[in-house]
């Protein structure tokens, strides 16, 4: 008896010492991604004053050309920050997506993904990311992106709204 | 640098006297309040993604983000930790989110020290002009025009409608009664600058508050005041929202009396921290939403 109580406890105790060792707050995918962000921002800050990084457009700059409110849609202003901008587009008082423009001088990575696309939306490479969210290039410089916030938004629907922007006049802007 | 903002969702606990309270806000916000302790969680609830690959992209993103002190998060999370954990504490609000079981009233009855009236005003002006300053930190000022910028701030859901829900019911509601208000409004309109810079959390945030000098700052503070009494008053009466009815529903969670709600406000006032739980979930949610975007 005392033999499987001390087992019992052993047990217990490598329970609690590897829920100890695996505690959320210290995952190492973040603290890794921790580290290396702040070298990125280091980076980024020199490459910009140098010049070999453009500064990013003002996110004010972008609202002019979100799709218009449409009978039956809202689009609600989001978030506006350097660089980026986002609506969102509701319909019956329930969120069916977010439409956003950033610019990729904040994140150059992000125009990666296009070098391999392979269908355009108006014209501009276009591809499809996880499975909420599809995007295009403008200009090799801003990203388009629509991505569904309920089920019923579907791939067709993204690519609808994609096209909805004034994706010629943001091509014009760079 | 304050903690990196994935160990600040992570440290959320997922009891205690913060969530207990809220849960108890739910009868009046129903299901926009879920309490998100998890950074990977949040990815997934927020953006809907849940393949291993989508998701770390994203959390670097969103933790780059907030690391950069350019972009106004970590200012609006300091903002929300700062003009929440001045004023009456006991120091038992960690303790009181550690217990994680039922947080007992009386065994606090006694440290409990009823704000005045005017300071409870002035604390929650502060709170207030607090929410607008972290708002555009986090948001920035969205939309073309006056129109769209309330549209954008009339979208309050999720937390940050539960710690409006919370600031009307905990710091306003049960401390000053059905017509907090008005009775706000008369010390707030009647204030002068000697009467914030006395004040512990205005001189903790100040630094943050715009209008210059405290005369210019308390006229940022009242005109805060002014802009979010219209909502509230519609937002209690199209409720219903009374004193009794939020002590009813906390006494399904905390053990609380109805019959001392200045010591039911201070007790909350001690063993909660709304202003910041909140507040960092809805940076969390902002950034994720910024981050799927922009990757």
């Amino acid at each position: 008896m005392n033999k499987y109580l001390f087992r019992t406890a052993l047990l217990l105790c490598a329970f609690v010492l590897s829920l100890t060792a695996c505690s959320k707050k210290e995952d190492p995918r973040w603290s890794e991604a921790d580290k290396k962000s702040k070298e990125a921002i280091e980076a980024k800050k020199e490459a910009q004053k140098s010049g070999a990084l453009p500064t990013p457009e003002e996110g004010g700059s972008f609202n002019k050309f979100f799709p218009k409110t449409e009978s039956g849609f809202e689009m609600i202003a989001s978030q506006e920050k350097t660089g980026f901008a986002e609506y969102k587009l509701k319909k019956g008082g329930k969120d069916l997506a977010m439409i956003a423009i950033s610019d990729v001088a904040n994140n150059p990575q992000a125009a990666d993904k296009f070098k391999t696309a392979t269908k355009k939306i108006g014209g501009f490479p276009a591809v499809d990311q996880g499975s909420t969210a599809t995007a295009v290039l403008v200009g090799g410089r801003f990203q388009v992106k629509v991505l569904s916030r309920d089920v019923s938004f579907t791939k067709a629907n993204r690519e609808e709204w994609l096209n909805k922007v004034n994706l010629a006049g943001l091509a014009a802007m760079k | 640098m304050s903690k990196p903002i994935f160990e600040l969702i992570n440290e959320l606990p997922q009891s205690g006297a913060t969530v207990m309270s809220l849960r108890a806000l739910d009868y009046i916000v129903p299901g926009e309040w879920q309490n998100i302790t998890s950074f990977d969680s949040m990815i997934t609830l927020v953006t809907g993604e849940s393949d291993p690959g989508m998701v770390q992209q994203i959390g670097e993103r969103a933790i780059t983000l907030y690391n950069d002190p350019a972009e106004g998060y970590q200012r609006a999370v300091w903002l929300y930790q700062t003009a929440n954990s001045i004023g009456g504490k006991l120091g038992a609000a960690a303790l009181a989110n550690k217990i994680g079981e039922s947080v007992s009233f009386l065994s606090f009855l006694e440290k409990i020290t009823p704000k005045a009236d005017k300071a409870q005003a002035i604390d929650f002006s502060i709170k207030v002009a607090a929410e607008i300053i972290a708002y555009a930190k986090i948001n920035g000022i969205p939309g073309d025009g006056v129109a769209e910028f309330m549209g954008a701030v009339g979208d309050y859901g999720k937390e940050s409608i539960m710690r409006l829900a919370a600031l009307t019911c905990f710091d306003g509601l049960i401390p000053l009664g059905p017509d907090f208000l008005r009775k706000m409004e008369e010390f707030i309109s009647g204030l002068v600058p000697d009467d914030l810079s006395k004040n512990p959390a205005f001189s903790a945030v100040s630094s943050m508050i715009p209008g210059g000098d405290v005369g210019g700052q308390l006229g940022f503070v009242q005109q805060g005041f002014n802009s979010i009494k219209g909502w509230m008053g519609n937002f209690v009466s199209s409720k219903n929202i009374t004193p009794e009815g939020v002590v009813s529903s906390l006494k399904n969670f905390i053990e609380v009396s109805d019959d001392k709600l200045d010591y039911v406000a201070g007790f909350l006032d001690a063993t909660t921290n709304y202003f910041d739980y909140t507040g960092v979930q809805t940076v969390g949610r902002r950034l994720i939403e910024r981050a799927v975007a922009e990757i």
